[in-house]
């Protein structure tokens, strides 16, 4: 089975780990991580829009936050690569940055129908952001749209409200 | 009364295209044009109009010697040293990275300005806490919201403080005597304010072996530079306790800076003048000749005598309305154009520096905290933010401005309040 594993910015190996657990390793991995430059762009319109006074934007320093990004996303992904690898997934990784408008949630679903998956796999949100574990607002925006617009099949990932060493 | 009318038209007609910026117009080229308009018009005279200039030239000289330090400073890696620094001693903690970005830009702001924080900090921190992995927005709205509540601790933190203490002056010791207080205390409210509403973010942890490098691109530079600030930083306060110009300090800082720049081969030239932002020369000197020109038509005393009858004889309750109006002015036009006003006013007011003083302070908390209710001190960017939101770009504009509204409000009260009491 081909299964889309939508990595963030941490907990990668986490959700490997809990991926075997639930349906084992012998299966085609994609490894996706999607840059939300979103952030980003906010910086640069606070930086350089009205209101600066025309202060001349500087390459030095829109180009750090940029390799911030990547760099970020690089590490991210090495680490559920090495998770993977170490379950003895077949695994194949990419790294999509935004597409001009386009959102994470909106490159998740279309690499699944690319890819031919016949799962995905995401977190309900990305990490502990102030939301209940369970109930409506549990679930993130991506991971909402996703489980909406989704081609195949979605395992959604829970924070554990029961330690699995109790269970 | 068709000559008033003309008056009050290019008033607001320049405020009007600096809000909305047609055509992206540049505020710097509104200004210029209704100065001009104001000098064809005869609303000020040209010799009036030198002398006005000229008498700016603290203001001038401390934006321009503040510019090249923070500018010197960059290239020297100050910035990204005492980030990654901060990262080091937070030992993977996000709540005690967002408080030590908070320490850092209220020590940034005190003695560099406000716009080092926003201006140069803010990149910096974003840059580092996304290869950390953390969520980069609250550490992004820590650095804009302190730069601008750090930035009445000190006369120095805010080019905005100078033009008023420039005419109606007052030493460090009255100064901190009526600020002090409503500072530290905007200043704490800010800072738990957001550790509570971030608080799910900040139970994060992230590796030190992620921190950006704290070596710095060359290192008798960067020490020589560290020096150099903390001199600086010394003689501001000196400077303020004893109404030195400041402009003094700062252009003598900057060419200290720029002298050690050359000495060790560091500064790329080309990139220190394109962060000198010369249109803001133009634009202050226009929004000068502007007020300059209603003022001269009467202007300024009737909305001074309004607001004198609004505000009554009681301090507190004219320290709030001072505060609050001036705040919102921020908030409609920038905030360097509010503040010309208001010191146009107050004098019209006839406020002198012994009277009055919770006024003119509470003026300046309100030209102060005013930019953080909208990105930029301007509901008309707000606006244009908004626009950009339905084109499907970042929403955190419109969050920014929710923070804005929680605390603003809060802030401008209790300060002008404490300003009140404090008279």
């Amino acid at each position: 089975m081909h299964v889309l594993c939508a990595i963030g910015k941490q907990g990668g190996s986490e959700m490997i780990s809990r991926i075997r657990e639930v349906i084992g390793s012998q299966h085609d991995l994609h490894l996706l991580h999607v840059v939300d430059s979103g952030p980003r762009r906010t910086m640069q319109e606070y930086l350089f829009g009205p209101g600066q006074l025309h202060r001349t934007p500087q390459p030095e320093r829109v180009e750090p936050l940029e390799a911030a990004e990547h760099a970020a996303a690089e590490a991210a992904m090495e680490e559920a690569r090495q998770e993977a690898e170490h379950a003895g997934f077949r695994v194949q990784t990419d790294i999509q940055p935004e597409i001009e408008l386009g959102k994470p949630e909106q490159i998740i679903v279309r690499a699944a129908h690319l890819w031919g998956c016949q799962l995905i796999v995401i977190r309900a949100s990305e990490g502990s952001e102030g939301r209940p574990k369970i109930g409506p607002q549990s679930v993130g925006h991506t991971a909402r749209f996703v489980l909406d617009h989704s081609p195949c099949d979605v395992l959604l990932l829970r924070e554990p409200l029961i330690d699995s060493s109790q269970r | 009364m068709l000559h008033i009318i003309f008056g009050i038209l290019i008033f607001a007609l320049t405020l009007s295209v600096i809000m909305v910026r047609p055509y992206h117009v540049s505020e710097a080229l509104a200004a210029a044009v209704g100065a001009t308009l104001m000098l064809i018009g005869g609303y000020i005279l040209p010799g009036e109009a030198l002398q006005v200039l000229k008498g700016q030239w603290n203001i001038y000289g401390f934006f321009l010697g503040l510019m090249i330090i923070s500018a010197v400073a960059d290239q020297a890696g100050i910035f990204d040293i005492l980030a990654a620094q901060t990262g080091r001693l937070a030992k993977g903690s996000a709540l005690r990275l967002l408080l030590g970005v908070f320490l850092l830009g209220m020590i940034i702001t005190a003695f560099l300005s406000n716009d080092a924080t926003a201006l140069i900090l803010t990149p910096v921190v974003f840059a580092m806490v996304t290869r950390l992995r953390l969520p980069p927005l609250p550490f992004m709205f820590a650095c804009t919201f302190i730069a601008d509540t750090a930035s009445f601790l000190l006369p120095v933190s805010n080019p905005i403080n100078i033009l008023f203490l420039d005419s109606f002056g007052g030493g460090l010791g009255v100064y901190l005597q009526h600020m002090l207080l409503p500072a530290l205390f905007c200043i704490s409210f800010n800072i738990a304010l957001f550790l509570f509403l971030f608080r799910g973010d900040l139970r994060r942890k992230y590796k030190l072996k992620d921190l950006p490098s704290t070596e710095p691109p060359n290192r008798p530079f960067f020490r020589f530079t560290l020096f150099s600030l903390g001199v600086i930083a010394v003689a501001f306060v000196m400077a303020s306790s004893f109404q030195i110009p400041l402009s003094l300090v700062a252009l003598g800082g900057a060419v200290l800076l720029l002298t050690g720049g050359w000495r060790y081969g560091h500064l790329k030239w080309k990139r220190l003048r394109g962060e000198i932002s010369w249109a803001l020369f133009i634009f202050i000197s226009g929004m000068f000749l502007v007020i300059r020109g209603i003022e001269n038509l009467g202007l300024t005393k009737a909305f001074a005598s309004v607001l004198m009858q609004l505000a009554g004889t009681n301090p507190l309750r004219s320290s709030l309305i001072v505060g609050i109006s001036t705040a919102l002015g921020a908030n409609l036009i920038n905030n360097v154009p509010m503040a010309i006003v208001a010191t146009s006013t107050l004098r019209a007011m006839g406020v002198s520096s012994q009277a009055h003083l919770g006024l003119i302070y509470a003026a300046i908390l309100g030209c102060d905290l005013g930019p953080n209710l909208t990105t930029v001190g301007s509901l008309a960017t707000m606006l244009w933010l908004l626009i950009l939101r339905r084109k499907g770009l970042e929403v955190s504009s419109v969050e920014y401005f929710k923070l804005g509204i929680l605390v603003v409000p809060v802030m401008v009260a209790v300060g002008a309040i404490l300003i009140g009491l404090g008279k």
